[in-house]
């Protein structure tokens, strides 16, 4: 029986596709704080603002992060949502579960939440939504000794690393991004629980340039695997798809007649560095021109494959809209091994380099890419130490001014007046 | 560190007192002492979190630090 009357949000329910407001008055049936939930929700629909309070201090015990307080500001009306604080909780490597580590969440959640999720936040989290201050401690204290889970970041952490689900099961993969992306989690846990930069941090790691956690769309540090050697080519294969032998991007256009597979135009034709050729009835790639953005191995998997000598490339400072507008990672290491052998040294080295950095020059609530945009790519490229290579050239140049430093300049700026005064009287 | 460790965490619980803003961000410790390196600063005002001299306040994407006597409490009745 529905505890407040919610005409707005039943318009939600009308259309064809799954609706919350549905899910959340199934939810309430068993867990009647729901009813308020829709309540709260329906008061804001009808004033047109929210009515969620900003943030809180509530967390537990040791951690600066893993739970964003959230209260409301009508808790008379709604007092179930009085307090309804947000968990996030670590999701395991590649989301990966377990049917038997899921009921233990979902029961430990009936217990001592809302019941109601978010399966899974775009850092990758399991997202619980909806206790009361007092459960944060008898949760926590069940999700970390009856199930050996952890909480996430949030704040101004490191959140919660993500990677795709690479070698586990996907060929493409270049390296092992869940032996990366554990390893460095586990480096990282202060940085993670307790909030130590000016603003979020977030890195995930792909194992292809399909990049299938979107690492150079959402994260400050992009770990997107690469090759730096041929991609491998199986002429027979590639004589196959062209005879119709395989169906081109391993099938997964077979709903509708797309026509005969078309090489040329569905492969050579769209390679954005025109790169490829048909000679001699085999295919040719210039690797030298090749950017390795997958669409020929995506479209034809039995005949290519990435190269044998693979790695990563590491870009920095992707973030989504909040202040200047989206904006994808920048490329700054185009290749770097991943070497479990010496715990990802060149990885971490780098990694902690940009975090000194970005702490010390970083405004209050600035992502790193945003640092970047502000003090310019050349001065951060040579923080870094490296050099700048025609990769990271964005756009020709709008500014007509060169700017050199001292050491550039032969004999640097030091002159001598009187010499110059001897040759040029004032 | 041009001070101990017990010396700037002094100069943190001051900073936090007399700070115009009551929560105040991990920078604006820095100049607590200009010659530590940032890394040292966070870890000595999330030592004073764990002694309880300092709570952190968090937004869900930020966080700041504060006094217990000058956060703001959402579960006051009408918060500061």
């Amino acid at each position: 029986m529905a505890k407040h009357e919610t005409p707005l949000l039943d318009q939600l329910e009308s259309g064809p596709w799954p609706s919350f407001v549905t899910d959340i008055k199934r939810q309430a049936e068993t867990k009647p704080v729901c009813w308020d939930i829709l309540g709260i929700l329906e008061l804001s629909y009808k004033d047109r603002i929210t009515h969620w309070k900003h943030g809180g201090i509530v967390g537990v015990f040791g951690y600066g992060g893993g739970i964003v307080g959230r209260y409301a500001d009508v808790p008379a009306k709604f007092p179930g949502v009085e307090h309804f604080h947000t968990i996030r909780v670590a999701q395991p490597s590649s989301k990966y579960y377990s049917t038997k580590n899921l009921r233990q969440l979902m029961d430990l959640w009936e217990k001592h939440g809302s019941g109601v999720t978010n399966f899974h936040g775009s850092t990758g989290d399991v997202i619980l939504l909806g206790t009361r201050t007092e459960n944060l401690e008898p949760f926590f204290w069940d999700l970390t000794h009856d199930m050996s889970q952890d909480l996430g970041g949030s704040g101004s952490n490191l959140r919660t690393p993500a990677n795709c689900i690479g070698q586990s099961r996907c060929e493409w993969a270049c390296y092992d991004t869940e032996e990366v992306c554990y390893q460095l989690t586990m480096k990282y846990q202060d940085e993670i629980h307790r909030p130590a930069f000016p603003y979020k941090f977030k890195f995930k790691f792909s194992g292809c340039p399909n990049d299938c956690v979107a690492a150079i769309a959402r994260s400050d540090i992009s770990v997107i695997g690469t090759w730096r050697d041929d991609i491998r080519i199986d002429q027979a294969a590639v004589k196959g798809y062209i005879e119709g032998k395989y169906p081109s991007n391993g099938g997964a256009h077979s709903g509708r007649d797309w026509g005969k597979f078309d090489i040329e135009k569905e492969v050579i034709g769209l390679c954005p560095t025109k790169c490829m050729k048909m000679a001699g009835g085999e295919l040719k790639i210039n690797n030298a021109e090749c950017t390795r953005c997958m669409h020929c191995i995506n479209v034809m998997p039995r005949a290519l494959r990435p190269g044998k000598d693979t790695g990563a490339s590491v870009l920095v400072g992707a973030k989504a809209p909040i202040l200047e507008g989206a904006q994808f990672s920048t490329l700054i290491i185009p290749f770097i091994k991943i070497d479990k052998e010496n715990e990802f040294e060149e990885l971490t080295e780098f990694i902690e380099k940009v975090w000194d950095w970005w702490m010390e020059v970083g405004k209050n609530r600035e992502r790193v890419g945003e640092t970047m945009q502000r003090i310019g790519l050349p001065a951060f490229i040579k923080v870094m130490g490296l050099d700048a290579i025609p990769q990271m050239v964005k756009e020709p140049r709008s500014n007509p001014y060169v700017f050199w430093a001292d050491e550039e300049v032969p004999g640097g700026f030091e002159r001598d007046v009187q010499e110059f005064r001897r040759r040029h009287a004032a | 560190m041009a001070m101990t460790k017990e010396e700037l965490k002094v100069k943190i619980l001051e900073k936090a007192a007399k700070s115009p803003k009551p929560q105040l961000y991990i920078k604006d410790f820095y100049e607590c002492d200009p010659e530590a390196k940032p890394r040292d600063v966070k870890n000595v005002a999330n030592e004073l979190v764990r002694e309880s001299k300092l709570k952190f306040w968090s937004s869900g994407s930020t966080t700041m630090y504060a006094l217990p006597s000058r956060i703001k409490n959402e579960e006051s009745k009408d918060g500061i």
